[in-house]
C-alpha cells in the first residue's frame, strides 16, 4: 500500500516535469522597422543612457573584469554600456552546454569560431542575424564591418550571425608582415657551442641532439631534454601534427583540389620515423609525453630543453626569465625539420576566420543597443580606444600621433597583469579586436622576442580557405572525424616509441587501415565540398 | 494521561492511523524525500537519450529515436575491450587490495592501548583523504618523475641503476592507480570499522579474558565476527562499484603513453560525452555501466544473504 502511494506520487511528478521540459519555446519578439537611420551616423551616439549587458566568454582563463580599469570606465561613460563578463569557472563546454540547454544564453557570446557550439546556437535559433539587426537599428554597422569578413561568415541562408576578431584576409598577408606562431627553437648558447648544426634533415637533427646531449648532459644539475614538444592529449600533440606538417610544407589539398590527409603523407612518415630513431637512441625523453603545459613552461624557464617545436607565444614569460639571467641562454628560431626537397616551411597563420566570433543572443532584451555597441567597438574610433586606452593615462599626442606613455609601455612589456588592471588598453579586451587595423599603430617587436617573431615572416602563408571545412559533431561525418582525431593521441606516441622499424611499420599500417575502416574518405569528401565553397567566397 | 495507542503494536494499525501516529517523523523525512525525487529520480527521465540521437538545441522529446544503435556502436568500438580490461583490472585490484587493508588496519589500530598514540596514527592516516586528486595528482607526478622521490629512494638503495619514468610505463599504471588510492583512503576507510568495533559489548571481551583467551584469540573470535555484518555490507557495495574507477585520479595521472592501461569507462564517457559532445552515446555507455553495477549488486547481495545471512535488502 505504501509502495503504491509512492509510485503514484513519483509518476505524477514524472509527468509533470515531462510536460515542463516539452513546453517553454520562446516566440520571437516583433520589432518595429527602422525608420530613417543615417548610415553615416554612428548608432551608438543616438542613445547613451546606461544599459548593462551580460557577455559570455568561452575562455576560462580570462582574468579581467569590466569597470576595474580606466579604459572600460571610459567606454561605459562614453557609450552608456556596462558589461558583466561571464567566464566559466571550470570546464567551458559544461558551462555553455548548461546555458544552451537551459535557454539562459546571456546577451553576447564570444567563442572560438571552430567550436561546434556556434553551429548549434545558429541552428537552434538562439542568436540574432547581425545583418538583420544592423538593417533595423544601426546601418552604420555595414560601414565599419569589413565586407570580406561578413562574406566569409555568411551562411547558406544569406545571414551573418557572428563577427570575428583577429581576422586576416588573404590580402592582408600581402599588405602586412603577419607572424606565425609555429617555430623551431633552440637554446642560443648551446646551438652556437655546437657550431650551429643544420637540423633540417633527419640525420642532421639526430646528430645535433646527440651532440647536445653529450656536450650538455645536465642543466643546473637536472638532465637535459634534447627535444621538446607540445603537450600530448587525446588528439595527439600540435608539435607532432600541424606544426611538423607546416615545417615539412605538406599541402592541405591534393593536386586535383580535394582535401588531403596530411597525417598520411610520406614526408610526415619520414619524420615520425626520425623521431622514432631518436627515441631509440635515448634522445626523446619520456617527459614530453607526461608533462602538461605548466611543467613545460617551468622547464623552458630553466632552459632544460635543447630544441623545441613549439608555439613562440608561450615563451612570453619564461623567455623573459632566461633573458634576465643570461641573454645568451634564450631560445632562438632556426630552420627546423624540412622535407626531402628541403623546401621552405609553410607556416599557417591566423586567417580570415580569425580567432573568436561574437554573437548576440535572442535573450538580449535590448538588441538595438547591443548591435550599436558592436559597431562602436568595430569602428576605427572603438579600436583606437581599446588599443591606446585613455588619453593622459595610457597615451599622449606626440607630433600629432598617439604614443604610449613611457611608464605605460614599460608596464605593458614587463608586468602585463598589472597593466590590464591599471590601464586596460592594448587588447586587454580582445573580443572584437581588429589586428590588421592595429598594424598602423603597432610598435616594432623588441628582444628577446624580436628574433623569433621576425624569423617567421617569410614563411607565413594564408590558409583561410581550409578553415571551417570540418563537419560538425552532429553529422555522421563529424562523428567519424572525432574518432579519427582521437586516434592520433594513441598512434602518434606509439609510432614515436616503437621498438624497431618493423614495429613502426606495423603501427603505421594499422593506423592508416583504421582510418580507412572508419570511413575517413567520406570526411575528406565532405571537406572538399566545403573547400570548393570557401574558395568561391574568397575568390581564389 | 497516557495515550492508549502507545500500547498497540504499530503494524496492527491501519495505514492511515500509522501515518497519523508518525506524522512528525514523516514530516521530518519529507525534505530528504523531495530532494531525492528532484535530484535523483526526475533526472532519470534523461536516460532515454541513450536510445535517441540527442542534440543540445532540441528538447529530449524532440530528438529522433535510434533504437540500440548507440549500444551497437559501443560493443563494436575498437577500444571497448581495452577499456573494459582496464576498468575491470583496476576494479578487481582495488577490491582485493583496497578492500581488506582498512579492515586489517582498523583491527590493529584497535589493539593499541595508548589512546594518544592511537589517535595520532588515526589522524595521520586519514590526512591524505582531504587532499583533492587535482592537487595530489600534481604531487604524484613530481614524486614519480625522473628526479622525483621514488627514483631517488630506489637509486639510493641500489634497487635500480637509472631513473625510471613510472608514468610513462603502461605496465606500472594499475599499480600506481591502486596503491596511491589505497594510501590516500586507508585511514578514512577504517573509520567505519572502528565505529563498528567500538559498538561491541565489553562483556564479551571480559568473558573471553576469564576463559583465558589471549589478545590474538580475542581479535579473531570476538572482534572479527562482530564486525562481519559491516564487512559484508561494505563488500556488497564495493562489488557493485567495481566498474566505477576513480575518475579524478585517473584523469590527472593518465597521459599519451600510458593510455593503453589508463583508459577506463569513466574516462571514455568523459571523452566522448564532453569532448565530442555526443551525449546520447555517452549516456548509452553510462547506462550499460549502471546495469552491470546493478547486476553485480543484486548478485553479491544474494550470495551474501545465502552464505552469511547479512544483506542490504
Amino acid at each position: 500500500m505504501k509502495n503504491k502511494l509512492i509510485n503514484v506520487f513519483a509518476l505524477a511528478i514524472f509527468f509533470l516535469t515531462a510536460t515542463l521540459f516539452a513546453g517553454g519555446q520562446q516566440g520571437d519578439k516583433d520589432a518595429a522597422p527602422a525608420a530613417d537611420l543615417d548610415p553615416n551616423v554612428p548608432g551608438w551616439t543616438l542613445d547613451t543612457s546606461p544599459v548593462e549587458f551580460d557577455w559570455y566568454l568561452h575562455f576560462s582563463w580570462f582574468p579581467n573584469q569590466w569597470g576595474v580599469d580606466p579604459l572600460s570606465q571610459y567606454v561605459t561613460e562614453k557609450t552608456g554600456v556596462d558589461i558583466n563578463f561571464i567566464v566559466p569557472a571550470g570546464s567551458e563546454a559544461e558551462k555553455l552546454n548548461t546555458l544552451i540547454a537551459g535557454d539562459q544564453l546571456p546577451d553576447f557570446i564570444t567563442i572560438g569560431w571552430w567550436e561546434g557550439f556556434v553551429n548549434d546556437m545558429i541552428e537552434g535559433d538562439m542568436v540574432y542575424a547581425l545583418d538583420e539587426l544592423a538593417e533595423q537599428y544601426d546601418p552604420y554597422f555595414f560601414k565599419v564591418a569589413v565586407p570580406s569578413r561578413l562574406g566569409w561568415y555568411e551562411r547558406e541562408d544569406g545571414h551573418v550571425y557572428g563577427y570575428p576578431n583577429a581576422s586576416y584576409s588573404p590580402e592582408d598577408y600581402e599588405r602586412y608582415d603577419v607572424p606565425a606562431n609555429q617555430t623551431f627553437l633552440v637554446r642560443k648558447d648551446m646551438y652556437e657551442a655546437l657550431g650551429k648544426p643544420d637540423m633540417r634533415t633527419p640525420e642532421g637533427f639526430i646528430a645535433a641532439l646527440e651532440a647536445a646531449k653529450k656536450m650538455f648532459p645536465e642543466v643546473n644539475g637536472q638532465p637535459l631534454i634534447p627535444f621538446g614538444s607540445h603537450e600530448f592529449g587525446d588528439q595527439g600533440s600540435d608539435s607532432f601534427g600541424k606544426f611538423l606538417q607546416d615545417f615539412l610544407a605538406i599541402p592541405y589539398e591534393e593536386a586535383d583540389g580535394t582535401m588531403k590527409d596530411r597525417f598520411a603523407d610520406p614526408e610526415y612518415k619520414r619524420w615520425l620515423k626520425a623521431f622514432n630513431d631518436a627515441n631509440n637512441k635515448g634522445l626523446i625523453s619520456p617527459d614530453i609525453f607526461i608533462d602538461k603545459r605548466a611543467q613545460m613552461e617551468e622547464k623552458i624557464a630553466q632552459g632544460r630543453y635543447f630544441s623545441m617545436l613549439y608555439q613562440r607565444t608561450d615563451f612570453a614569460s619564461p623567455q623573459m626569465t632566461l633573458f634576465k639571467n643570461d641573454p645568451d641562454s634564450v631560445y632562438i628560431a632556426v630552420p627546423g625539420p624540412s622535407n626531402s626537397k628541403l623546401d621552405d616551411p609553410t607556416l599557417a597563420a591566423v586567417g580570415i576566420s580569425g580567432w573568436t566570433v561574437t554573437l548576440i543572443s535572442k535573450n538580449c532584451e535590448d538588441p538595438e543597443r547591443a548591435i550599436r555597441f558592436m559597431s562602436y567597438w568595430m569602428s576605427e574610433e572603438g579600436q583606437r580606444d581599446f588599443y591606446y586606452g585613455v588619453e593622459g593615462v595610457t597615451w599622449e599626442m606626440v607630433d600629432g600621433k598617439p604614443q604610449f606613455l613611457p611608464e605605460a609601455k614599460e608596464m605593458m612589456d614587463t608586468d602585463r597583469p598589472a597593466f590590464d588592471k591599471q590601464h586596460g588598453a592594448n587588447q586587454t579586451f580582445w573580443m572584437l579586436m581588429d589586428n590588421p587595423m592595429f598594424e598602423q599603430w603597432q610598435p616594432a617587436p623588441v628582444e628577446p622576442f624580436k628574433q623569433m617573431i621576425e624569423w617567421t615572416y617569410p614563411y607565413t602563408v594564408s590558409v583561410s580557405q581550409y578553415d571551417n571545412t570540418e563537419p560538425t559533431p552532429d553529422l555522421d561525418e563529424g562523428i567519424v572525424l572525432g574518432k579519427v582525431k582521437n586516434m592520433r593521441g594513441k598512434y602518434i606516441p606509439a609510432l614515436v616509441t616503437a621498438k624497431d622499424s618493423a614495429e613502426f611499420e606495423a603501427v603505421w599500417n594499422e593506423w592508416q587501415q583504421k582510418k580507412a575502416d572508419l570511413g575517413y574518405d567520406g570526411v575528406l569528401e565532405y571537406q572538399s565540398e566545403k573547400l570548393e565553397i570557401n574558395k568561391a567566397k574568397l575568390g581564389l | 494521561m497516557r495515550n492508549h495507542m502507545d500500547q498497540i503494536p504499530l503494524r496492527k494499525l491501519s495505514l492511515k492511523s500509522r501515518i497519523y501516529h508518525q506524522r512528525y517523523l514523516l514530516f521530518m523525512a519529507l525534505p530528504a524525500l523531495v530532494w531525492m525525487i528532484v535530484f535523483n529520480y526526475i533526472p532519470m527521465y534523461g536516460i532515454i537519450i541513450a536510445f535517441k540521437r540527442y542534440r543540445i538545441i532540441k528538447s529530449i522529446a524532440d530528438s529522433p529515436w535510434v533504437g540500440l544503435a548507440n549500444f551497437k556502436e559501443l560493443f563494436t568500438e575498437g577500444d571497448f575491450s581495452m577499456v573494459m580490461k582496464n576498468t575491470l583490472g583496476i576494479g578487481f585490484m582495488r577490491l582485493f587490495i583496497g578492500f581488506p587493508l582498512p579492515i586489517i588496519f582498523a583491527l590493529f589500530l584497535n589493539e593499541i592501548k595508548h589512546a594518544g598514540f592511537k589517535r595520532t596514527i588515526q589522524t595521520i592516516s586519514y590526512l591524505p583523504h582531504f587532499i583533492s586528486w587535482v592537487v595530489l595528482g600534481g604531487i604524484m607526478m613530481n614524486w614519480l618523475s625522473d628526479a622525483g622521490l621514488f627514483n631517488e629512494i630506489l637509486m639510493k638503495t641500489g634497487i635500480i641503476d637509472e631513473p625510471r619514468f613510472f608514468l610513462a610505463e603502461p605496465e606500472s599504471f594499475w599499480n600506481i592507480a591502486v596503491f596511491s588510492d589505497v594510501w590516500k583512503e586507508l585511514g578514512w576507510g577504517a573509520i567505519i570499522y572502528l565505529a563498528a568495533i567500538s559498538g561491541i559489548s565489553p562483556a564479551l571481551y571480559e568473558a573471553a579474558t576469564v576463559d583465558g583467551a589471549n589478545r590474538w584469540q580475542k581479535m579473531m573470535h570476538i572482534t572479527m565476527p562482530s564486525i562481519m555484518p559491516t564487512v559484508s555490507i561494505m563488500l556488497i557495495l564495493a562489488i557493485s562499484g567495481i566498474l566505477t574507477t576513480n575518475f579524478d585520479q585517473i584523469l590527472v595521472l593518465r597521459n599519451a603513453v600510458n593510455q593503453s592501461a589508463s583508459d577506463v569507462i569513466d574516462i571514455f564517457v568523459y571523452r566522448v560525452g564532453f569532448k565530442m559532445n555526443r551525449f546520447s552515446y555517452a549516456q548509452a555507455i553510462s547506462l550499460f555501466k549502471s546495469v552491470v553495477a546493478l547486476i553485480l549488486l543484486l548478485g553479491a547481495n544474494q550470495i551474501s544473504k545465502k552464505t552469511q545471512g547479512h544483506s542490504l535488502f
